[in-house]
């Protein structure tokens, strides 16, 4: 420091300056090297991996060859990407394009609001069964998959934690305990507890989940190994009666396919309950007193006080669920068997083995950057949709 | 209600302050919500309580729906360890885990601390760029990563089968430099000046005053870093093609078609896999939850 006064004669920035520039750097260099090269790089290498043809050693430069695989048809893509970000357009109409000074909407904005909600739905569902003609059927059928993981056990594992968290605020005896327990399937190895989970839902009549199902009176159930659609098993007779066929994406996740959603749901239900305490805890308390006083129930005080209150911390835990089931991979790559078939392999198993059984290099490097992009549109998504709506702490 | 509020929190702050002293004091109202809480806390301890019974079981048990062992046979454990070198795969687990921890703690402290306390231009750009990358899915990173550690991006030969493979690309994560960035913010710029005065750098104030008053800090990111790391699958998956270097989890996928019917080895190596983890989470778990909720609360 002494040595930094006696040779300052530069004309516009310090020695002592530049020194605290110089040392700002060196210390942000080892994490930015290290994020750098293994996190950032790779996103720029994975594009340019999938504009060539890749299969183990690299190959010819062939352009969108490997995304237009995947789609198949490009009109398909265009209108499956755009009747998404028509979701976002929609909701825009909805809420803000037409918004009075006093912060009324005009039923104009709401009709079109709605009619672009129906357009977009109409040119999502178009551009997919125009990608699923002629597109990569594995991957597509994967990224269906993903989307039944993702949109059932979010708002189920953020609904339980709901429930879990408000019965622990309630300065109950032995909260401590019972947070801790709550909390144990989050730290616990994903590979141990899918072995466990494997063996828990085998088909084997002995099993636990058979066994439970025949202390209930029901057949017992192939579970991990049965790829037929939870609908068809539960309702199957009811729906052949009536007539009706359900296809595609309408026939729902396989019975395999709602044991990993019960996986992912044992496993988050926990965690997002222990910050969801946390939240409460930030409640301050007068507000409940001051409701009180002007009479709300203990309902209306849930409704109107906790749930907008705690708006901020289920923004944050529906984005940080949907990122993870959307890139899920360990516990679903454990509880694969070759009798599961293709039940359960989500976008993220599809990418996994596209270059790990095929060698298909740039293809892998394909699916994932669609992939991403998805997950991005979401996070964009939500945003957009609960972001604002937040209350700001 | 303003002429209302003031009265509301004094009284409000006296019965906290009430409560906080009195025993609990049981209410029937309340017993509801502990059914629903026990009930809860069973099914979710269930696959635990099933995975140490059976891994107790004889084969013949494992079989015959029982849901107790008649005697224990702790010799499944011994058979486990030694028919799948778990001994091999937790030293190697261990070893990774600490080279992680200390690179993170080298690597996110230094870093936390110029995002908080240094001005250098670009500062907040670098910090949202690297930030960023939390929402990047791993997906996308390992096949770019792979070729890199095979040597085939960069020519510095192969690492696979190395340490520094199975640990340097987790040596930093803009997570626990967010962390110690948040804490490092909180800490005052007097005890800087102050340090300045007596002849201490930024290297100095950081190693000698700051690390010592962020015990809870540290103890999260040591915590999270250790979870994140024994739980690693993939990225040891692809990279260890030889037992020399691969850690537990992994150890354990192989051991599971090598286990083949043998239900309770199965168990018992996942017990092996879950105990190192089960034990420091007991043993710190008041820091390690509340460590998770509040930064969890932050980002």
């Amino acid at each position: 420091m002494q040595t930094s006064t006696t040779v300052k004669r530069r004309p516009r920035v310090s020695a002592s300056k530049r020194r605290e520039w110089l040392t700002g750097y060196l210390f942000v260099l080892p994490s930015a090297l290290i994020i750098g090269v293994f996190g950032l790089f790779p996103i720029a290498y994975a594009v340019y991996m999938s504009l060539h043809r890749w299969r183990v050693r690299k190959g010819a430069f062939v352009g969108l060859q490997n995304y237009e695989s995947i789609f198949g048809d490009w009109w398909g893509a265009l209108a499956f990407f755009g009747g998404l970000l028509m979701i976002l357009g929609a909701h825009w109409l909805w809420t803000d394009a037409f918004r009075r000074e006093e912060g009324t909407v005009p039923f104009v904005g709401r009709l079109l609001g709605a009619l672009a909600l129906l357009a977009s739905g109409v040119s999502v569902s178009l551009g997919w069964r125009l990608m699923t003609a002629e597109g990569d059927r594995r991957f597509l059928a994967g990224l269906t998959r993903t989307v039944y993981y993702g949109f059932t056990a979010v708002p189920v594992q953020i609904a339980l934690a709901l429930v879990i968290a408000t019965l622990l605020f309630q300065k109950l005896r032995g909260q401590e305990l019972f947070r801790m327990l709550y909390f144990l399937p989050y730290v616990t190895p994903a590979v141990a507890a899918a072995a466990v989970f494997r063996s828990i839902f085998s088909p084997r009549p002995e099993r636990p989940a058979n066994t439970v199902l025949e202390w209930l009176g029901l057949p017992p159930q192939q579970w991990l190994f049965e790829t037929r659609p939870v609908s068809r098993i539960l309702f199957g007779g009811l729906l052949d009666r009536l007539g009706i066929e359900l296809t595609g994406f309408w026939a729902g996740p396989s019975l395999a396919l709602v044991t990993v959603i019960i996986f992912g749901v044992w496993t988050y239900t926990g965690y997002n309950a222990v910050i969801f305490l946390a939240g409460l805890g930030n409640i301050p308390k007068q507000l409940y007193e001051a409701a009180a006083i002007d009479g709300a129930t203990r309902v209306q005080q849930f409704r109107h006080i906790t749930v907008p209150l705690l708006s901020p911390v289920t923004f944050y835990l529906t984005v940080l669920g949907f990122i993870g089931t959307f890139q899920a991979f360990t516990h679903i790559y454990v509880m694969r068997s070759p009798a599961t078939r293709d039940a359960i392999d989500t976008a993220s198993v599809v990418i996994f083995d596209t270059f790990y059984g095929l060698n298909n290099f740039s293809l892998a490097a394909a699916q994932s950057v669609v992939l991403f992009l998805i997950i991005l549109i979401l996070t964009l998504m939500q945003n957009r949709f609960f972001g604002r709506r937040v209350v700001g702490v | 209600m303003s002429d209302l509020a003031a009265p509301t929190v004094a009284a409000e702050a006296q019965r906290d302050a009430r409560a906080a002293r009195e025993p609990y004091e049981f209410r029937l109202s309340h017993v509801p919500a502990y059914l629903a809480l026990i009930v809860g806390a069973v099914i979710s301890m269930s696959p635990f309580l099933y995975m140490v019974s059976t891994s107790l079981m004889t084969l013949g048990e494992t079989i015959n729906r029982r849901l107790l062992p008649r005697t224990p046979q702790w010799v499944n454990y011994r058979t486990a360890w030694s028919e799948a070198d778990f001994a091999l795969y937790f030293r190697n687990s261990v070893i990774i885990t600490a080279v992680v921890i200390a690179g993170v703690l080298v690597t996110c402290t230094l870093a936390g601390y110029a995002f908080a306390r240094i001005e250098f231009p670009g500062r907040d750009a670098i910090f949202m760029v690297l930030l960023a990358t939390l929402m990047i899915p791993g997906t996308v990173t390992f096949l770019p990563n792979l070729l890199m550690v095979r040597g085939q991006v960069i020519p510095w030969g192969s690492w696979m089968n190395t340490l520094p493979a199975l640990t340097v690309p987790f040596m930093s994560t803009a997570f626990i430099i967010f962390l110690f960035r948040q804490f490092f913010m909180t800490i005052p710029q007097e005890l800087y000046d102050a340090a300045r005065i007596d002849g201490a750098g930024h290297l100095r104030f950081l190693t000698s005053v700051v690390l010592p008053m962020s015990k809870p800090v540290v103890m999260t990111a040591t915590l999270l870093t250790f979870v994140n790391s024994w739980n690693e699958f993939l990225w040891p998956l692809l990279v260890t093609t030889t037992p020399r270097w691969r850690p537990l989890g992994v150890g354990l996928y192989t051991f599971i078609s090598e286990a083949g019917p043998e239900t309770h080895l199965l168990m018992a190596g996942a017990v092996i896999t879950i105990l190192p983890v089960l034990l420091v989470y007991f043993l710190t778990q008041k820091q390690f939850t509340e460590g998770i909720a509040t930064s969890g609360l932050k980002g």
